[in-house]
């Protein structure tokens, strides 16, 4: 699953219309939109709104326990940004390697293990717009060449619940800090105009942030779970099965051997639960 | 994605020489500028085993200390002053046994610039008395060397040194890189070896068996002093016809007479450090064997003595008791 996080629904837009999303009414908190495999919310402005709705849509939606087998879990902001240097020309998509919080001075360092098509910068996230002039006459002094409001409350929204790998911040350059007057269809431009790199971005995403998948099928750790029940394991005991079935897996090359008649025995004390677990160690370690 | 893409700099490290050297090795990667090398190496949640398919390199200044003593379960051959040091933080190579896989958050490769503050701490050291000391434990120094020349700066430095002992522990095949140097009394070059089989599946993107011993050879013949680490031993299916044929192979290839000494340890590990790997390492059958755990929390195969005494009556054959060691 893919999820993204957009600051304006200008932005939204494009993303909205190329993955055919489809709006979600039932979230009353803030403007969702989804697919069978992506998930956008629209955050409104600034690092405070961002983190929120990164974190509502990430707690809300991700399930770690439930996530399909080789599914992959990644959360993308892709936002428009104004960059210092003018050698950015406007509609330039820049994956973000470094982000720096202009107010708290923090910086955060996504991980980037994939080919992509972008270029690569660092971001500084300031709560206020910052203006050409302000830099020029060192009233704000940045540090990084481009400018956001979002990216710091994303990653740091984002990094409670994922891998740095999974984190990804994609801005493109909508103006070089110079904007008198603010045009929403300018931003959609700018994104759409980055949507064929985000597309090939996705790709690559999808193959490095493939969930682990289990040694155990589903089918396996379903009767394992019969077995924890009808044994009456403690939690260190259902730790020990899970632990020592794995590692039968591992060491055998073959499927679990049918242990269905633990699945069925209904233990009444603890000592007998015991008992039963000694005998599907022997099973499981000594073959 | 290419192995280096992205070297981060600590901004104090920025004009040290070993700086400018790993930086004209990769003149095509991404410079980032941190504040210090944790802000990267210590993030949370980092995921070890993506990491290393593509490392990245994070050169930084080290702070005090430089020298911590050797842990208990490390063989330190008789030397009463054993120490190591770690100029470098992690592995080229990928083993699944590999103890740094838990250790460190995260797998990227982190070089201390300052590596002549190490060698000042190590003199300060040698006041209060001679010194055994390791600078190749927590990572493959000659395999780096390509990248960065520590070990030929360890050897260089122990060689101008009375009392000081170094072991430079390698799986490398890279003896080339330093055999221009002349072999000094200070520096045992340790290889750590492996059956060709266990190599082949546990020891990823390290040197086979035959080239390692082929880079041995060539060091015994130079005069160095060279040490046979069997460490750590594995199980394998028919452990017994494994090992045997794997000490034949060795000692085919290599003198034992010029063999300085040898160590052997079965593989262990502390119980807590087991457990985190072997549920990092769902990949790998290494940790699949019945353990048991002993004395001091840590954690080995149930039949270990069998295993090690086995391996030292082999051993035997070829190398007096007195030269080996664990
Ligand atoms: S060579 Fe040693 S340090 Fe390197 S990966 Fe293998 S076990 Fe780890």
């Amino acid at each position: 699953m893919i999820y993204v996080v957009t600051a304006l629904p200008y932005e939204a837009s494009p993303i909205i219309k190329k993955y055919g999303l489809k709006r979600d009414e039932a979230c009353r908190h803030f403007p969702l939109y989804r697919a069978d495999n992506m998930v956008l919310i629209v955050s409104g402005v600034g690092k405070l709104a961002s983190a929120m709705a990164t974190a509502y849509l990430l707690a809300q939606n991700m399930k770690h326990e439930e996530a399909k087998e080789e599914e992959s879990l990644a959360v993308i902001n892709i936002g428009v940004c104004g960059a210092v240097d003018q050698r950015y020309p406007i509609g330039t998509s820049v994956l973000i390697y470094k982000v720096i919080d202009h107010e708290t001075g923090k910086q955060y360092f996504p991980d980037i293990l994939i080919q992509h098509p972008f270029e690569e910068g660092s971001v500084e996230t300031c709560n206020q717009v910052v203006r050409r002039e302000d830099v020029l006459s060192s009233r704000v002094e940045l540090q990084a060449n481009l400018v956001d409001m979002e990216a710091s409350g994303f990653f740091q929204a984002a990094s409670r619940f994922l891998a740095p790998h999974q984190i990804y911040i994609v801005k493109v350059v909508g103006d070089h800090l110079d904007v008198v007057d603010f045009n929403g269809q300018r931003v959609t431009q700018c994104i759409t105009g980055a949507l064929e790199a985000m597309d090939e971005l996705l790709k690559q995403v999808q193959k490095v942030c493939r969930v682990e998948s289990d040694v155990l099928t589903p089918d396996e750790r379903l009767q394992l779970g019969q077995v924890k029940q009808s044994l009456r394991l403690t939690v260190t005991q259902s730790h020990q099965l899970m632990d020592m079935a794995r590692r039968y897996k591992l060491r055998t090359g073959r499927s679990l051997p049918d242990l269905s008649e633990f699945a069925r025995t209904e233990v009444k004390v603890k000592a007998e639960g015991r008992k039963a677990l000694e005998k599907i160690r022997r099973l499981l370690l000594y073959e | 994605m290419s192995k280096f893409s992205h070297i981060y700099i600590e901004e104090g490290a920025t004009a040290y020489p070993v700086t400018q050297h790993v930086l004209s090795r990769f003149p095509r990667s991404i410079r980032v500028a941190i504040r210090h090398y944790k802000d990267v190496f210590n993030r949370p949640h980092q995921n070890f085993r993506r990491q290393k398919a593509s490392p990245k390199l994070i050169l930084a200044v080290k702070q005090e200390p430089f020298l911590y003593p050797g842990p208990e379960v490390c063989e330190d051959f008789g030397h009463p002053n054993f120490y190591y040091t770690s100029p470098v933080l992690n592995c080229i190579y990928d083993c699944d046994y590999c103890y740094l896989q838990g250790l460190y958050p995260s797998a990227n490769i982190v070089i201390f610039v300052n590596i002549e503050d190490f060698f000042k701490a190590v003199d300060r050291k040698l006041e209060s008395g001679p010194l055994y000391l390791c600078p190749s434990y927590d990572t493959d120094l000659l395999a780096l060397e390509g990248i960065v020349p520590y070990a030929s700066r360890w050897i260089e430095f122990a060689a101008t040194r009375q009392d000081l002992v170094i072991e430079l522990r390698t799986k490398s095949a890279n003896y080339s890189a330093i055999a221009h140097l002349k072999p000094a009394e200070q520096v045992i070059l340790a290889w750590s070896l492996s059956p060709g089989e266990v190599a082949r599946r546990y020891e990823r993107l390290a040197p086979p068996l035959k080239t390692r011993l082929t880079a041995i050879k060539a060091a015994l013949q130079d005069g160095w002093q060279v040490r046979l680490c069997f460490e750590p031993l594995l199980k394998v299916y028919s452990w017994q016809h494994v090992y045997n044929e794997f000490l034949d192979e060795v000692f085919s290839i290599l003198p034992a007479e010029k063999i300085f000494d040898a160590n052997i340890g079965v593989f262990r590990m502390s119980k807590e450090h087991f457990k985190r790997i072997s549920r990092m390492r769902n990949d790998t059958d290494v940790f699949a064997f019945p353990m048991v755990c002993c004395e001091g929390e840590v954690v080995t195969y149930e039949d270990e003595k069998e295993l090690r005494d086995f391996f030292y009556q082999g051993l035997k054959r070829y190398l007096p008791e007195g030269k080996i060691y664990g």
